[in-house]
């Protein structure tokens, strides 16, 4: 039966509505959440489309057309963005990320063979841009996991993590309309040149999706104190509701000229206060100091880490979720090793680009329990600081052996 | 496949984007796989924006099977082929027209002196992917580092060719060498730096607005190499 049907997508014959496998669900085009996306084809499902679109495109026409200045969706949706700077710039890491879909297409084709049928939530959400739930203060957005957010030990990396936290922030301000430019900022805080800026971020992982899992996010805002913001964000297994990760952040403005921090403007609070919800952090503060050390009770030093072109972002400077990877660099190998990171608190201090050069000291300690403890600091070569953070290490489980369709790792 | 320890390895990548798209954009990727020659398989794409319709981007590939302990290529029976060409469509059907012979152009190696070169580059613990290799979508990554900045900032990458030779470890420090491509017939480059890479000596080829180069990728200790590629570059439009 699997195997007829996946012969039967590839030949050129058009399916019929009453196709026995669930695979092939056609998805409306109406039936999305928040106005939809005219879109022409049916979208989200695996079906080669042998030979429906393909004889005029194969003949090696380019088609080559003028820059769209138009917002594809200006048909009334008013979480979409305008074209806005931030999408000049060919982002490095936008292009690794094209072409990476283009490998992880071809495992998905293979991964047809077992495809289970689509959940119902993923319907209302074809193309997992995520929606408002909940009195509209809660934005949640499903993540599926890749292939190439995979790490060297078979789950979802660190940053596989942020990068979905920093994608439901943007897009939960998007869908408020409030996303104008510069990445996250409100209309009034343009006026005035202003920026959001991440002073402090804390993590706890309590399970690593692995590939194939469905992360569900959802994310929303609060106050903090008189000038700051402070994010939520709750992740759980979209299939069983598990508790993946928590974590919250504060954030500040920066006026993006002087590079100063500023207070709230009146204005700005006008435009955000509604959509604060005001409850409880979803990760208890961490009290404990950050404390400065320096190379000599640092165990671990790397020096000359130099951003690369898919580090920057649309500001040109290293995007926040990089400097994760370098504190991970120069983490002791044993504990990379024999250990996952069960949570990090994270304190930003001073932003870095494109041609900065930086050193990540790692010091370990013990904190009595079994987990490892291990403080970070990341800074220039002249001194000053970009970033401190700590970090928690658990015990990894045992790895899960023989996994379907997947090549044995190699024993160096 | 697996009972014979056989594992797929990439060993060309074309790739062609003719419009990248920008956040918040829906592609649709079609793609498939048809036998190709004595011992590989080949693997097509193409990209379209959902919303225009229009397609954005084309791709192909080559893969062979290695045998994962001896590391080497390896033909196979029929049976062995039949058990995945069952899924593949029969009538051979192509991303690229064969009259579009860019995917197939031989790739020359680059001599040393070369123009560009960013030395040192070693595998992060993010380039690993579930097999412990420094994944394939890093090659690109590092060909990237050693394009000359003045590309970089004002060109976009209009298509890539790569083939894979030899496969990187996560302990390797790798060598990413880029130089000019000459185009047969063209006028002489106007070089003239004796071989210092300033940024005034661009190409003046034909057609100023499109940049090629040629690539490698080599091992810094002995020289060997992992991949070499050809880039084009197109001016970016302006938004």
């Amino acid at each position: 039966m699997v195997a007829t049907a996946a012969t039967s997508s590839f030949f050129p014959v058009t399916p019929s509505p009453d196709s026995s496998d669930s695979k092939k669900k056609r998805l409306g085009n109406g039936s999305i959440n928040l106005g939809g996306i005219k879109s022409k084809t049916s979208s989200g499902n695996l079906q080669v489309k042998a030979n429906a679109q393909a004889p005029p495109k194969i003949n090696g026409t380019k088609v080559v057309t003028p820059p769209a200045e138009v917002c594809k969706n200006e048909d009334g949706v008013s979480f979409h963005p305008p074209r806005t700077f931030i999408n000049q710039l060919p982002d490095w890491s936008m292009l690794l990320a094209a072409i990476t879909t283009v490998f992880l297409a071809a495992e998905k084709q293979w991964m047809m063979l077992d495809w289970k049928p689509k959940r119902p939530d993923m319907l209302i959400d074809p193309f997992g841009i995520g929606k408002i739930v909940q009195d509209g203060l809660v934005f949640r957005q499903n993540f599926s996991i890749r292939s190439y957010e995979i790490g060297a030990d078979q789950t979802a990396s660190i940053e596989t993590v942020m990068n979905h936290l920093q994608e439901t922030a943007l897009n939960h301000v998007g869908s408020a309309g409030l996303l104008v430019d510069g990445f996250g900022s409100t209309p009034e805080m343009c006026k005035k040149n202003l920026i959001w800026v991440v002073t402090r971020m804390q993590v706890v992982v309590d399970r690593y999706p692995t590939w194939g899992n469905v992360a569900q996010v959802d994310t929303w805002v609060s106050a903090s104190g008189k000038n700051c913001m402070r994010r939520d964000w709750l992740v759980r297994d979209s299939k069983t509701g598990e508790v993946l990760t928590r974590a919250s952040s504060i954030w500040v403005m920066m006026n993006k000229v002087t590079r100063r921090l500023s207070k709230m403007p009146e204005e700005v609070r006008g435009e955000i206060e509604p959509y604060f919800m005001n409850s409880e952090p979803v990760v208890a503060e961490d009290g404990r100091k950050l404390v400065k050390f320096d190379d000599s009770s640092a165990e671990f030093v790397r020096k000359g880490l130099t951003p690369r072109w898919s580090d920057l972002d649309v500001n040109q400077h290293v995007n926040n979720v990089k400097y994760i990877g370098w504190i991970l660099e120069s983490a002791p190998l044993p504990i990379l090793e024999t250990r996952e990171l069960s949570s990090m608190t994270l304190e930003y201090r001073r932003e870095c680009g494109r041609d900065s050069v930086l050193q990540s000291l790692t010091a370990v300690s013990d904190n009595g329990t079994d987990e490892i403890e291990c403080q970070h600091l990341l800074r220039l070569e002249d001194g000053s600081e970009v970033m401190r953070g700590r970090t928690q290490w658990r015990p990894k489980n045992a790895k899960i052996s023989g996994n379907v369709g997947q090549i044995p790792a190699d024993t160096a | 496949m697996r009972k014979l320890h056989l594992i797929w390895v990439t060993a060309r990548m074309h790739i062609e984007v003719y419009k990248y798209p920008a956040w918040r954009d829906v592609i649709e990727i079609e793609t498939w796989c048809q036998n190709e020659g004595r011992i590989g398989t080949r693997r097509d794409w193409i990209l379209n924006d959902v919303t225009t319709g229009e397609v954005i981007g084309r791709a192909t590939s080559k893969w062979v099977m290695m045998n994962q302990d001896t590391r080497r290529m390896q033909k196979v029976s029929d049976d062995v082929k039949e058990e995945y060409l069952v899924f593949c469509p029969r009538e051979p059907r192509l991303a690229f027209s064969e009259k579009n012979n860019k995917s197939l152009k031989r790739i020359a190696k680059l001599e040393d002196p070369v123009r560009y070169s960013k030395l040192g580059l070693k595998p992060r613990r993010a380039d690993l992917d579930m097999n412990q290799h420094v994944n394939n979508v890093t090659y690109i990554g590092w060909v990237l580092e050693s394009i000359p900045k003045e590309i970089i900032d004002t060109h976009e990458l209009q298509a890539i060719t790569l083939d894979y030779r030899r496969e990187c470890q996560q302990y390797n420090v790798v060598d990413s060498l880029t130089g000019l491509e000459l185009t047969e017939g063209s006028k002489m480059v106007s070089v003239g730096t004796n071989g210092s890479a300033t940024a005034t000596a661009t190409t003046r080829e034909d057609d100023h607005d499109c940049h090629r180069f040629l690539h490698l990728l080599r091992l810094s200790s002995d020289g060997r190499e992992i991949n070499r590629g050809r880039t084009e570059w197109r001016k970016k439009p302006t938004r």
